[in-house]
């Protein structure tokens, strides 16, 4: 690490009299530089990414020293177990719900704030940040009290508009609705700054020229801002989609999967498999499954982060 | 010239005033959507036990009381969270910030052997879920004896790779004259990262700290499933935990809720800029 050399190291001269000796050390100095963080990566990241896969193969609970091999029973099982489908019903379900609703009514927040009439728009971008702010567990316990059952905040201003009163997370039919409803407060403020970013950054002469054409508003919006938004959306979509698939913390401590497993979410059931019930397989079998229906959404993540 | 001007402003003004109303009405909604609930608790944490569950729910309460803050003060171990956070938040952030950066370093401006490959790898964990590596990362933490520990909860998170990305790509666009100018003054390989790389990446070091602490303050699953003993326990896991746990009530769970969210929001007022720069990496929202 502490090779002093008093010649930048990209002179010819260096390259071809000290070939090896420059470029071992520069290997060296470099490894010197990331063996920390690749120590603690190869630990806690491409280790136990194997080792899940193996376990989705193996029988047993978390303190079993010998686990079984199984082959591919765990993913049988998957098939066969009720709860299994109605997990991955429960995770489609919010996932197809929560992103078309969080993307489309961030979008409209994002041309409010972005109108031309709006002063201050830093002072509403803060606003909208706020709830990203607080944990899940915290969110979950601010919502459970507005959503309560008769002395809730919610619960009586709808009763004032004349709506029945909904038991938003212990009827199994509203209880996914509620987390989503949290869930969407929680994270609406990613979507709404994201397009606001990028609204704000397409050229005012555009807008210009289109309404000289003769287009309204509307058409404004539809042909020529949110066309030009296409990249920022795609991402809020990809972001939103992995979110809502690894949905757990809101739903650990709120309903615990209930009522009759109506929140009842992928990761909920790999947490209660391996830590609750000790089926480590069928928890890392689950993981597995997640992992690729995942995979294929962050890829384009994945893309945009490593074109940056 | 001017009065025309004047009056043609003045008719637009008119004329826009509708649609002023309109938005501002919107915008006003929006502002109760988004900050209410926080206010409702907020006001909620010093309603007494009966008011708490009263029809119509009272949004100021008739009697202010400092019970809630009392009980969690006196009777939860609400303190030994608060610091446990603050701790763990503190040492993982530090810790990530160096570690990422000297990676970082490394894949901005160094060639080395392997150098793609591991970038590539990295590159592709990201699409690995957190729930899939949940299960082995417990096991590892147990057979290197860090459960129920603060460094069963702060090692593991110390490899950030997407602050290695933020890093990099920030210290790739210093110039390479500065590196090779320190260098002819005598300088170290890692005199350079600690004196010029480091002090330049100042903006990006700030914005991976401000993401890294977020994450930090608010993680629940790692600390759910590494942690036993409750006088270990750090604010989300005790929120979450609390009606399981303990005997409480709503004035409770307000008070702790908003006393746990209020250091991040005294933060967020001074440094807003990074908070929204730390957005697009993509790991604000746990």
């Amino acid at each position: 690490m502490a090779t002093t050399s008093a010649t930048p190291q990209r002179t010819v001269l260096t390259e071809t009299s000290f070939w090896k000796r420059a470029a071992v050390r520069r290997n060296l100095s470099a490894y010197a530089f990331i063996l920390p963080f690749m120590a603690l990566f190869i630990i806690f990241n491409i280790g136990p990414f194997f080792w899940a896969l193996w376990l989705s193969l193996l029988r047993g609970d978390l303190v079993d020293q010998v686990k079984p091999f199984v082959g591919l029973q765990n993913y049988l099982s998957l098939t066969t177990d009720d709860i299994t489908l109605k997990v991955f019903l429960n995770s489609l379900q919010y996932t197809v719900s929560v992103v078309p609703i969080a993307v489309i009514t961030a979008l409209a927040l994002a041309f409010l704030i972005g109108n031309k009439l709006v002063r201050f728009k830093d002072f509403y971008r803060a606003v909208v940040f706020f709830p990203l702010l607080a944990s899940a567990a915290a969110t979950a316990q601010i919502w459970s009290y507005i959503l309560a059952p008769r002395y809730g905040v919610l619960t009586y201003l709808t009763g004032l508009l004349g709506i029945p009163e909904i038991y938003w997370l212990s009827d199994p039919d509203w209880a996914l609705y509620g987390i989503l409803l949290i869930e969407w407060w929680r994270g609406i403020g990613f979507h709404i700054i994201l397009f606001l970013a990028a609204m704000l950054g397409v050229p005012e002469e555009l807008h210009e020229a289109a309404r000289i054409d003769g287009a309204n508003a509307w058409q404004v919006a539809t042909r020529v801002t949110i066309p030009l938004m296409r990249p920022v959306i795609l991402f809020s979509v990809v972001m939103g989609t992995i979110w809502a698939f690894q949905l757990f913390d809101t739903v650990f401590v709120l309903t615990n999967g209930g009522p009759v497993h109506a929140t009842a979410t992928m990761v909920w059931y790999i947490y209660n498999h391996a830590f609750r019930y000790g089926q480590v397989g069928m928890a890392a079998a689950m993981g597995v499954v997640l992992l690729l229906i995942i995979m294929p959404i962050s890829y384009v993540q994945m893309r945009v982060l490593g074109e940056r | 010239m001017t009065q025309f001007d004047f009056s043609g402003n003045w008719r637009k003004a008119i004329r826009l005033l509708p649609q002023a109303v309109v938005v501002y009405v919107l915008l006003a909604a929006l502002v109760i959507v988004m900050l209410g609930p926080y206010l409702y608790i907020f006001s909620s944490s010093f309603k007494e036990t009966y008011t708490l569950i009263s029809i119509p729910p009272q949004l100021i309460p008739e009697q202010f009381v400092w019970d809630n803050y009392i009980y969690i003060l006196n009777e939860l171990p609400f303190s030994l969270w608060f610091f446990n956070t603050i701790l763990v938040a503190l040492l993982v952030t530090v810790g990530t910030v160096l570690i990422d950066a000297l990676a970082a370093y490394a894949f901005a401006k160094k060639q080395f052997w392997g150098r793609d490959f591991l970038f590539g790898l990295m590159l592709a964990t990201i699409m690995i879920p957190g729930a899939l590596l949940l299960i082995p990362a417990f096991l590892i933490t147990n057979w290197l004896g860090l459960l129920n520990s603060y460094g069963g909860l702060i090692i593991p998170a110390l490899a950030n790779v997407l602050g290695v990305f933020l890093l990099r790509q920030f210290m790739q666009t210093i110039p390479e004259e500065l590196e090779h100018a320190a260098r002819i003054d005598g300088c170290s390989d890692f005199g350079v990262f600690w004196r010029i790389i480091l002090p330049l990446s100042a903006p990006a070091l700030a914005t991976l700290s401000i993401v890294v602490f977020t994450s930090q303050w608010n993680n629940l699953v790692w600390p759910l499933v590494v942690l036993n003993d409750k006088d270990l326990y750090t604010l989300p896991l005790g929120l979450a935990l609390l009606r399981s746990e303990f005997q409480v009530n709503y004035g409770i769970t307000s008070a702790s809720a908003f006393l746990s969210v209020v250091p991040l929001l005294i933060v967020f007022l001074f440094l807003q800029r990074y908070f929204l720069e730390g957005l697009t990496v993509g790991a604000v929202k746990g």
